[in-house]
């Protein structure tokens, strides 16, 4: 059996205090599965294959909700593309790839970096398939720059999410693949399936066609029938295993009480010493100074380089150190995203306890599957949410109405508020409160439902808003009024995210450009009903000297007036998007070139009307990375 | 001789296409397409053959347990001269529909979501796709034995029932030769497009019978061939489940209509069409020809 990988080993009991009657029951399962004698017969020696059936969960996607293009569903089902290469609409891909994002003014700090595996994950998706098995081999197959998953997990039908494989990013270069990591053995059968991606290794977005699980067929038909029959197979906890294994036979003639009581007197010791439980690691008294000789105020230091798991395995080395890792300075900021797969509402518990002086709170990707319940979250945050100052829930699964209305009358201090991913729940979630917060500084509402009427009031109520992310934010949001709005509020705005905002036009265009401290905008895919932005671009373009990013995706319009205006209005820019833009000539994009002196990346693809010749002369002539997507050219024909 | 030569070649191919798509039978008796395609590019030597065109005319066919559904589509070839492909676009629309198809918000009772949500699709692609198409999707409902049907612009369907049409689609023309159509024009050109929305889709619903026939062509065919000649062959087909004796009937129907399009003598529909418009024209219309044929087996 393979070595259990770094993240898995640690059972969820570590991050609590007391380890329910729950986990031991899933540890009796695993025991039970391991054992192998109870529950082999339901698996039978057959193999088969699924392609994923349906798509549970997942953290971005590129094209928009409604569409079939580029988005998470095309996951699922029979891959079609493959082995083809290129940049197809009929795969899913990603939002981001590289480390252009990060290297953006609205770059996102992760709060207690500390926390995050060597390998950090930046997407995820979770998938379902038709029929339990005992994963074998699971095929990816990547349609368009591969090379971007970093780990897969499984979620096995006692409800653990095990890892099952783990790697660095890598960059597989320009060619389809047909990715099958060598997986770990696991004894428990699964339908779900989560992947996770790095992009910072990639070119360009990855494309991914499908994925295939292949496994040993099992006879499990549902959760709850599988686990009722493990348990009444095997009742016994861990303790009384041991004992057995050991054949140590109590006599239970006795009265039961004195039987244990004379044990405890008597035989314990020799029992401990017999089955070594306790380690002889000879008395020898230590004369150098240790950790615990240390001032507390040192500990607390040191201790506050330790991620989370660390700081509670700390904790169970004696008392004194308890004391210590439960001080609250250490609980300022919480960040959990590492540890979705381990967070529960008793966790949440435990931490409220702690964190007494909490500041940032990232539960982003947690509670799948209920393992966090919603009043758990909303007594945290009646607890311990008045002094939050930043604060993360991208895709959390037990957010409801009233947790949400918890955050916006508890938290009015927030200064950073992340909502991504609620966009299916919009009749559950209400997010009227959130018109108290008064001191955002950054909003993110990437791919959340939001009413246009909300918006606005958050905005005129939060003048100090520097970043605001509003991509995917829907058909229901009227862009051109909220950007007037911004013109006239959060003139402080440094970034602005409208991503696939259909509503948007030159209007609002315009508006934006009294916002001179902006250096962030995204446009893709905005303005279009509008045939030609220019003179509004150009306003935007003097408004803000200070642009860094610019980002101008699919806007059809744009013509070659306006990338003149760009190199002449723009010379702070670093990264400029004209993806699928046709109008636009070789000279013009030489002239930003030579012009924008800073520019790191210029993103060409599918402008048809640019000579490959040339590109390839500035790719050597100029230290900008040149993108160039494009799909197989007899794709259409 | 040389024309002759890829004629038949490209009529064999258009068999063997026609074979390789047979419907597989099913094991509930409920109504279903036994359907079969037939074909030719107004011109063999600057079309490349590709499986689901013919020329700048698109088409696609499809089932899920719930329904059969066929489609057509008309690339607008003026297009040409702004240097856009105008197969791409319709061939773009009828694969969105296919891919629509499976989904799981497909409802076979509205087929003119299909060609609404496919021509949202287009704007969502990071390559531009531009030009219009005419378009025509019909999907018939198993549960219900209904065909319900969209149709958009100048292709269209007949349906044929003990020797009669019963049922057939209207066409919908701005003027003379000028058909409704799906366009997305490059931009700086749309004030003077013409650009019909996919509401705008002539729909019907209406019950269908064990051994109807249904022909589903782009104008190719109906501008060159008399309904009265497609009706006689039609009628000789009814109840015919044989998909190779479809195939030869629809390749018949394709043959008559490409050699009646180059025929300058014959007074083809077109050609009386125009005459109504006082545009004196004898003979056929050279087009793409795309032929769907499929009859109606329980």
């Amino acid at each position: 059996m393979n070595e259990p990988l770094s993240v898995s080993t640690s059972s969820s009991s570590d991050l609590t205090t007391t380890s329910s009657s729950d986990y031991a029951e899933v540890f009796d399962l695993h025991e039970c599965a391991t054992t192998g004698v109870d529950v082999d017969n339901y698996f039978s020696d057959v193999l088969i294959d699924q392609y994923a059936q349906d798509v549970v969960d997942f953290s971005s996607q590129y094209g928009s909700d409604y569409s079939i293009s580029y988005t998470a569903l095309n996951i699922t089902g029979r891959p079609c593309k493959y082995p083809d290469y290129g940049d197809f609409p009929e795969t899913f891909a990603m939002r981001t790839y590289g480390d252009w994002w990060e290297s953006a003014p609205s770059r996102l700090p992760e709060i207690r970096p500390q926390n995050n595996p060597k390998i950090t994950a930046q997407d995820f998706i979770v998938v379902r398939f038709e029929q339990f098995v005992i994963p074998e081999k699971i095929i990816l197959f990547e349609t368009y720059n591969p090379g971007a998953l970093v780990r897969i997990w499984s979620h096995d039908i006692t409800e653990k999410w095990i890892l099952l494989w783990e790697d660095e990013p890598h960059n597989y270069g320009p060619k389809s693949r047909k990715f099958s990591p060598p997986l770990k053995k696991m004894k428990l059968p699964t339908k779900v399936i989560r992947l996770e991606f790095n992009h910072s290794c990639l070119d360009y977005f990855t494309e991914i066609d499908g994925i295939t699980l292949i496994g040993r067929k099992c006879n499990v038909f549902s959760q709850s029938d599988f686990l009722s029959r493990c348990r009444r197979r095997n009742r016994k906890g861990p303790i009384l295993r041991k004992l057995e294994s050991l054949r140590f036979r109590p006599c239970y003639k006795e009265n039961h009480q004195d039987y244990l009581r004379d044990f405890l007197v008597n035989d314990l010791e020799k029992f401990i010493r017999e089955s070594a439980l306790l380690h002889d690691d000879g008395e020898k008294e230590n004369t150098q100074l240790g950790l615990r000789d240390m001032p507390c105020e040192i500990l607390l230091k040191i201790f506050s380089y330790l991620d989370m798991k660390s700081l509670f395995r700390m904790g169970l080395v004696c008392k004194q150190m308890y004391e210590i890792t439960n001080h609250p300075l250490l609980y300022s900021e919480i960040n959990l995203k590492p540890y979705w797969h381990l967070s529960s509402s008793e966790l949440l518990r435990t931490l409220a306890n702690r964190c007494t002086l909490l500041k940032k709170l990232d539960l982003s990707w947690c509670g799948l599957y209920g393992t966090i319940s919603p009043t758990e979250f909303k007594k945290f945050i009646q607890q311990r949410g008045d002094n939050l100052t930043h604060l993360r829930l991208n895709s959390c699964k037990f957010l409801n109405a009233s947790c949400m209305e918890t955050v916006g009358i508890v938290c009015d201090n927030l200064k950073e508020l992340s909502l991504r991913n609620y966009s299916n729940e919009t009749n559950i979630l209400s997010f009227s409160c959130l018109a108290n917060l008064r001191n955002l500084e950054r909003l993110d509402l990437f791919r959340t439902y939001i009413e246009t009427e909300l918006l606005l009031t958050m905005l005129e109520n939060n003048p100090k808003l520097k970043h605001l992310n509003l991509a995917f934010c829907g058909i229901g949001v009227n862009m051109d009024e909220i950007a007037s709005h911004i013109s006239k509020y959060n003139r402080e705005l440094v970034s602005i995210d409208m991503w696939k905002s259909h509503s948007l036009s030159s209007v609002g265009l315009q508006a934006l450009s009294v916002c001179s401290h902006l250096e962030e905008v995204d446009f893709g895919w905005c303005l279009r009903e509008e045939a030609l932005p220019g003179e509004s671009l150009k306003c935007l373009l003097r408004g803000c000297p200070n642009l860094k990013k610019l980002f101008l995706a699919a806007i059809r319009g744009i013509t070659d007036r306006d990338l003149e205006n760009i190199a002449n209005l723009c010379p702070q820019l670093e990264q400029l998007d004209l993806m699928g833009v046709l109008g636009i000539s070789t000279e013009k994009c030489y002239e930003i070139l030579v012009k924008c002196k800073k520019l790191k990346l210029l993103d060409l693809s599918f402008c048809d009307h640019i000579d490959e010749a040339q590109i390839a002369n500035w790719r050597e002539q100029f230290p900008v990375s040149i993108k160039r997507s494009c799909v197989p050219s007899d794709f259409f024909i | 001789m040389q024309s002759l030569c890829w004629t038949t070649r490209f009529l064999s191919r258009a068999l063997r296409n026609g074979f390789a798509t047979l419907v597989e039978p099913h094991v509930k008796p409920r109504p279903r397409f036994v359907s079969v395609v037939c074909g030719f590019p107004k011109d063999f030597l600057e079309s490349k053959y590709k499986l689901g065109k013919f020329g700048d005319d698109a088409w696609f066919k499809t089932q899920t347990p719930n329904a059969d559904v066929i489609g057509v589509a008309d690339g607008v070839g003026g297009w040409r001269s702004y240097g856009i492909d105008p197969g791409e676009f319709s061939s773009f629309l009828m694969k969105t529909c296919e891919r629509l198809v499976h989904c799981s918000g497909f409802n076979p009772q509205r087929p003119v979501n299909l060609l609404t949500y496919s021509y949202c699709e287009l704007l969502e692609q990071k390559k531009p796709i531009l030009g219009s198409s005419t378009a025509c999707v019909l999907v018939l409902h198993r549960e219900t034995s209904t065909l319900y049907t969209a149709n958009i612009g100048d292709s269209g369907f007949i349906v044929v029932r003990k020797g009669e049409i019963v049922h057939r689609s209207e066409e919908q023309q701005h003027y003379f030769n000028t058909p409704f159509q799906l366009s997305l024009p490059p931009p700086g050109h749309g004030h003077n497009v013409l650009s019909d929305s996919p509401e705008s889709a002539d729909t019907l619903s209406f019950p269908v019978k064990e051994g109807d026939v249904i022909l589903v062509a782009t104008d190719g065919v109906f501008d060159n061939v008399p309904v009265k000649i497609l009706l006689d062959v039609l009628k000789e087909i009814e109840g015919e489940n044989d998909p190779v004796k479809l195939q030869m009937t629809a390749n018949t129907i394709a043959l008559m209509a490409r050699s009646l399009s180059f025929d300058s003598e014959f007074m083809s529909p077109f050609a009386i069409n125009a005459r109504r418009n006082n545009i004196n024209a004898t003979g056929g219309k050279p087009d793409d020809i795309t032929v769907v044929l499929a009859t109606i087996v329980a």
